[in-house]
């Protein structure tokens, strides 16, 4: 296998040249852009009912669309595929329209797809989904556009694949019938394996396909797992159902749970992911372009942690009750491995993936603690690590751009070079790092306040805390290294003297990612309100769960809640009250911990 | 049709092909030049497939086995099994009008031999007597020996067509050794007549010898699993795959392999589907358990090290029968002492969707290549995709689907039968989890035909492949595109042909068929589907 060829990646111009005044329009555009998404909550019209199938179908009509575009009308592709991220930008902006004080889903739908096996096209947002298709709605045109100041080769195909690509994440975020979300789940990868393979660095073959077949692999094995699911369904209520709500009236036996979470959790872990599963990641990041590196930290992680809230946990609670505790053993060394390894690296962008695998790792531990506080602190960290870790990739891009290396001996004393890029990372950075005032912190204060009083982590949660927060202290030093050795200091590398500062477009790009990291920080309770019910109502469905499975081991189907209204009813109250039981005995002070780490 | 034809209608699919055959042998010997054969034997073979689903409907009456002896059925799994078959046929011989024009091998013997290989293999989907099965088996192998010595002056395709001529005898005299056995335990060599001294134990002349039944039973696996390229059996495969000109690999690799399936399905739930012979610990399907497990493992595994295209795709056609095996082992569950059949549909299912993304992945490598550049290796695809997108998309298509990949035809192809193994529970859950770790496996060999493609540019100074240009090969590939694509988004109208075929093959009352019409057990459609009364 030989890469001497098409290395036209590696030797683009620095920054593509822009007149002044089609930089002026792209900044005029680019803040009508904004206001116009941030205005349209308060004056649109009611939210159309199918607005979650129009959120997939505008990206699929758009990439049927690209296909059909000369592909020498490079400018023309831009700006359509860029245009067609807008308007679905637009239309998320609806989401906000939903009504997420209680714990049900949103702009539901449900119609079959393949009646004969109960497959069903069922999709819905709730307060914890719906962060995350924003989150996706704004990084994926960030993403695309930021990449067209290096990506210069085949356009036409990189817009398709981030068209194609925005799809698959959405359509998994939205998905409430185990075999579409499968079928999304998969749909991601080859847009990806695309983006890493054809536009990627000198490794990128390796790259793509070491992404690929570790995805690949855990999501068959999650593929019999939800087989063998259906198949106890179809036992039980002698029909066949995928539907999520379906599955979750199911109460496998206690050891069947345990194989079947852990089908699902290595599918999920991979993805996440978590020690000791990581090793694809800092290889995809290094060798991905940079719009690619944006996506994959930012959105497709997502998915792991996603997965475990959404499907993994509720369906099997015993398993994950039992399990959790090594899972969240293997996020606290995932924290603490992963900054480690990050504090050693040279190439910066590696650096920025080992610190991914420490901050999920933080995200990981806040699931597993299954405290409120933890939780959302989890699904918060999740869109913050989206954002900082985001707008990371998007500067190391930038430098690469114009040095064409990642290599921190090669930097030094750039805030004299570029200030304004160098303001912008120290932000990103202190966002990292985890620094009050700045989105990172609240989601990792929260998760170790959650962890500090978890009674799912038995009785070892106060170590878990602790080894947890020395990851907090670790990204401090590795991020702040990485600062040091290229932004203070004299500016003694020849090459590094009168480097461009940021053009509009990376400008542009970064900005908003600016803008909500302060947002998130300084008022992180607009998201977390949203997302309580959700979250109160994942905790108490799941305590009631296990405990179920724990005093009656045993293979059956709870009622549905319409069967037999006066005795099913009667017995969700039960359930309810004894979840709610079980809490009301936590310590009042590990309450009222959890509170604080919980509301502010 | 019935009205029109009377009992004669049921043999329409096979008499259409025949004439069809028969006019063809004339045209190829008194048409010397510009002779369409490519298209018209096209035509005919999917006009074959139009006959044979108008006969869906019709009620077939007990006097059409009689029509014939008793030697050929006309059940739905056949008319199925036809659709397939024809659809694949008609395919590859698209893929031979532009294949051997471009090669200067364009000889309407080709093309006649393509037809009577599937006229054999329509009656051979039909048999319902050891004799019928054996002469129709021949008529198609014959073929498909010429078929892969089709390049005469080729040294590689003579040793293939040698190999397999001479494992294909082996594999006849082992499986007419078999029914010899068979015919010795059970005096019938009907599967009516055999099921039934099978089950009962008496022959009407003295007690069933059920000794020698399981030899004969084992040897006719033996026989059959060499046809479907079953490992340990699979030895030929790569050699005439690799020896052969592509169309005929693919007409092996869609037709033979079909054909051969549908044939095991019929004998071994018709005949050998009784509780003795069907146990799940000690009968065949613990046998057809362990095929389906090594074929899947050595198929992957040894795919994963090939260098040429074709061979590569020839182990990936023997791991795709692992997985039909697995849908097999799956479907032959024990119900009161019957096997059931619903999950044959799932089989069924797999060879529809296989046929169709193999001729995809084959007709794209067809026409990649053009005269004197034939793509054979890895490296003359590199960059083929991006230089001409429109031969790259339909390769990535064919390769996803075989790869199994949402949403084509080979997704839920793999889907239903890991879902019938998942559902069989017990030793199947570990076969289902070894077939996706398989899949994952493949998924490498698969994804390198994806990286030439796009990520890869040939090497300086190696030949650069030239893709042909030809009408057939494309209407060929848009035509299995559409299915791959029809079958992977909407494929509850497919999977319920299936389900309707696999019904009828147990004698089970077909649930799309007017419940106002109570077939009555005697005029139970097949001889196979013999009423347990």
């Amino acid at each position: 296998m030989s890469n001497t060829h098409d290395t036209s990646h590696d030797t683009h111009a620095p920054s593509v040249a822009v007149s002044p005044s089609e930089a002026r329009f792209e900044i005029v555009l680019a803040i009508l852009v904004a206001v116009i998404f941030l205005e349209l909550p308060v004056h649109a019209p009611a939210a159309p009912a199918n607005l979650l199938t129009l959120l997939l179908e505008v990206p699929l009509m758009g990439a049927l669309a690209v296909l059909f575009i000369p592909r020498q009308w490079t400018a023309i592709i831009r700006r359509f595929s860029l245009a067609v991220m807008v308007i679905e930008l637009w239309l998320s902006a609806w989401l906000f329209h939903g009504d997420y004080s209680g714990a049900g889903y949103q702009f539901s739908q449900d119609v079959e797809w393949i009646p004969s096996l109960g497959i069903r096209y069922a999709v819905g947002v709730d307060g914890i989904s719906y962060w995350l298709v924003l989150l996706t709605t704004v990084l994926t045109p960030i993403s695309l556009y930021v990449s067209y100041n290096s990506v210069s080769t085949k356009i036409k195909e990189y817009a398709f694949s981030f068209l194609l690509l925005e799809v698959g994440m959405i359509g998994a975020f939205v998905s409430l019938d185990l075999f579409l979300f499968y079928v999304f789940w998969e749909l991601m990868l080859v847009p990806m394996y695309l983006i890493i393979g054809v536009w990627g660095g000198k490794d990128r073959i390796y790259a793509a396909l070491k992404f690929f077949i570790y995805t690949m692999v855990g999501s068959l094995l999650m593929l019999v797992a939800i087989l063998y699911v259906v198949a106890q369904y179809h036992s039980l209520s002698g029909e066949y159902s995928f539907a999520l709500a379906d599955l979750l009236r199911l109460q496998l036996t206690q050891s069947e749970q345990i194989w079947l979470f852990a089908a699902f959790a290595l599918a999920f872990a991979i993805k996440v992911p978590m020690f000791p599963l990581h090793t694809w990641l800092p290889d995809a990041h290094v060798q991905a372009p940079t719009g690619g590196s944006v996506i994959l930290a930012a959105v497709l992680l997502k998915l792991g942690g996603y997965g475990f809230i959404r499907f993994a946990m509720p369906l099997f609670p015993y398993a994950s009750h039992y399990l959790g505790p090594t899972l969240a053993v293997f996020a606290v060394v995932g924290i603490i491995y992963g900054a480690a390894c990050a504090w050693v690296q040279r190439d910066v962008k590696k650096l920025v993936a080992y610190s991914s695998v420490s901050h999920l790792g933080f995200v990981m531990l806040g699931i597993f603690s299954i405290t409120r506080g933890g939780i959302e602190g989890a699904v918060l960290q999740m869109i913050a690590h989206g954002v900082s870790t985001g707008a990371l990739f998007i500067l190391v891009g930038v430098i690469y751009d114009r040095r064409h290396t990642r290599d921190l001996a090669d930097f030094g004393g750039l805030a004299k070079a570029m200030p304004i890029y160098t303001t912008i990372f120290v932000i990103v950075t202190m966002s990292s790092v985890g620094l009050p005032g700045t989105n990172g912190f609240i989601g990792e204060f929260m998760i170790l306040s959650g962890a500090f009083v978890s009674e799912e982590l038995s009785v070892w949660e106060r170590v878990f805390a602790l080894f947890a927060a020395t990851g907090v202290i670790l990204a401090a030093v590795y991020m702040l290294h990485a600062v040091l050795k290229m932004f203070w200091g004299p500016l003694d590398k020849k090459a590094n003297v009168g480097l461009a500062d940021l053009n509009h477009r990376e400008a542009i790009a970064l900005s908003p990612l600016v803008f909500l990291i302060f947002w998130m920080g300084v008022f992180p309770s607009s998201m977390l309100d949203t997302m309580r019910p959700s979250v109160a109502h994942f905790i108490a469905q799941y305590d009631a769960g296990w405990r179920e499975s724990y005093s009656a081991d045993a293979l059956r189907l709870r009622p549905a809640p319409g069967e037999e209204p006066a005795d099913a009813e009667g017995e969700d109250e039960g359930d309810a009250e004894g979840g709610a039981e079980a809490r009301a005995e936590r310590p009042a002070a590990d309450h009222a911990l959890a509170m604080v780490g919980g509301a502010r | 049709m019935t009205s029109l034809f009377g009992d004669w209608a049921a043999l329409m699919p096979l008499l259409v092909l025949a004439g069809a055959g028969m006019a063809m042998l004339l045209v190829d010997a008194f048409v010397k030049e510009n002779a369409q054969l490519g298209l018209f034997s096209a035509v005919i073979l999917a006009g074959t497939a139009m006959v044979s689903i108008g006969l869906w409907d019709e009620q077939v009456t007990a006097a059409t086995p009689a029509l014939l002896g008793g030697y050929l059925a006309s059940d739905r799994l056949a008319l199925f099994a036809d659709v397939a078959m024809c659809l694949g046929a008609a395919l590859a011989s698209l893929l031979a009008g532009g294949y051997l024009r471009e090669h200067k091998l364009d000889r309407g013997e080709f093309y006649v031999l393509l037809v009577w290989s599937t006229l054999g293999a329509m009656a051979l989907v039909r048999a319902t007597d050891l004799l019928s099965l054996f002469v129709s088996l021949e008529a198609l192998s014959l073929g498909v020996y010429c078929l892969v010595a089709f390049r005469r002056h080729s040294p590689k395709s003579a040793e293939g067509a040698m190999k397999y001529f001479l494992l294909g005898s082996f594999a006849s005299a082992i499986l007419l050794f078999g029914m010899a056995l068979l015919y010795g335990a059970t005096v019938h060599t009907d599967f009516a007549g055999m099921a039934e001294a099978l089950r009962t134990g008496e022959t009407g002349d003295g007690p069933t010898d059920l000794r020698l039944g399981i030899l004969g039973m084992a040897l006719v696996l033996v026989g059959l699993a060499f046809k479907v390229s079953a490992v340990p059996f699979h030895m030929w495969t790569p050699d005439a795959y690799e020896g052969a000109v592509t169309p005929a690999t693919t007409f092996m690799a869609v037709v033979v392999k079909a054909a051969t399936i549908v044939v095991l399905v019929r004998v071994f739930f018709g005949v050998f589907g009784t509780e003795m012979l069907a146990a799940e610990t000690s009968g065949w399907p613990s046998a057809v358990f362990g095929l389906a497990a090594i074929t899947l493992v050595v198929g992957n595994v040894a795919a994963l090290v090939q260098k040429n295209v074709k061979r590569m795709l020839a182990y990936s056609s023997i791991a795709h029968a692992g997985f039909l095996l697995v849908g097999i082992a799956a479907a032959a569950q024990l119900d009161e002492g019957r096997l059931t059949t619903e999950t044959v549909s799932s089989v069924l299912f797999y060879v529809l969707a296989y046929t169709v993304s193999n001729v995809l992945a084959f007709g794209s490598l067809i026409v990649v290549g053009s005269r004197g550049k034939e793509a054979v290796s890895y490296e003359d695809l590199a960059g083929v995709g991006r230089r001409h997108p429109w031969v790259g998309v339909p390769f990535t298509l064919g390769i996803l689907s075989l790869m199994g990949f949402p949403p084509t035809a080979g997704f839920f192809a793999k889907y239903w039968i890991l879902e019938a193994a998942v559902n069989a529970g017990g030793a199947m859950t570990y076969l289902a989890i070894l077939a996706v770790l398989m899949s994952a496996v493949g998924s490498y060999y698969y994804l390198k035909v994806l990286v030439y493609l796009f990520m890869k540019q040939p090497e300086q100074g190696a030949p650069v492949a030239v893709p042909m240009r030809s009408g057939y090969v494309v209407a060929a590939l848009v035509l299995s595109s559409y299915f791959v694509l029809r079958m992977g988004l909407a494929p509850t109208a497919y999977l319920e042909l299936a389900q309707g075929a696999s019904y009828q093959l147990a004698g089970l009352p077909d649930p799309s068929a007017q419940p106002a019409e109570p077939a009555p057990a005697d005029e139970a459609p097949t001889e196979v589907a013999a009423a347990p009364e």
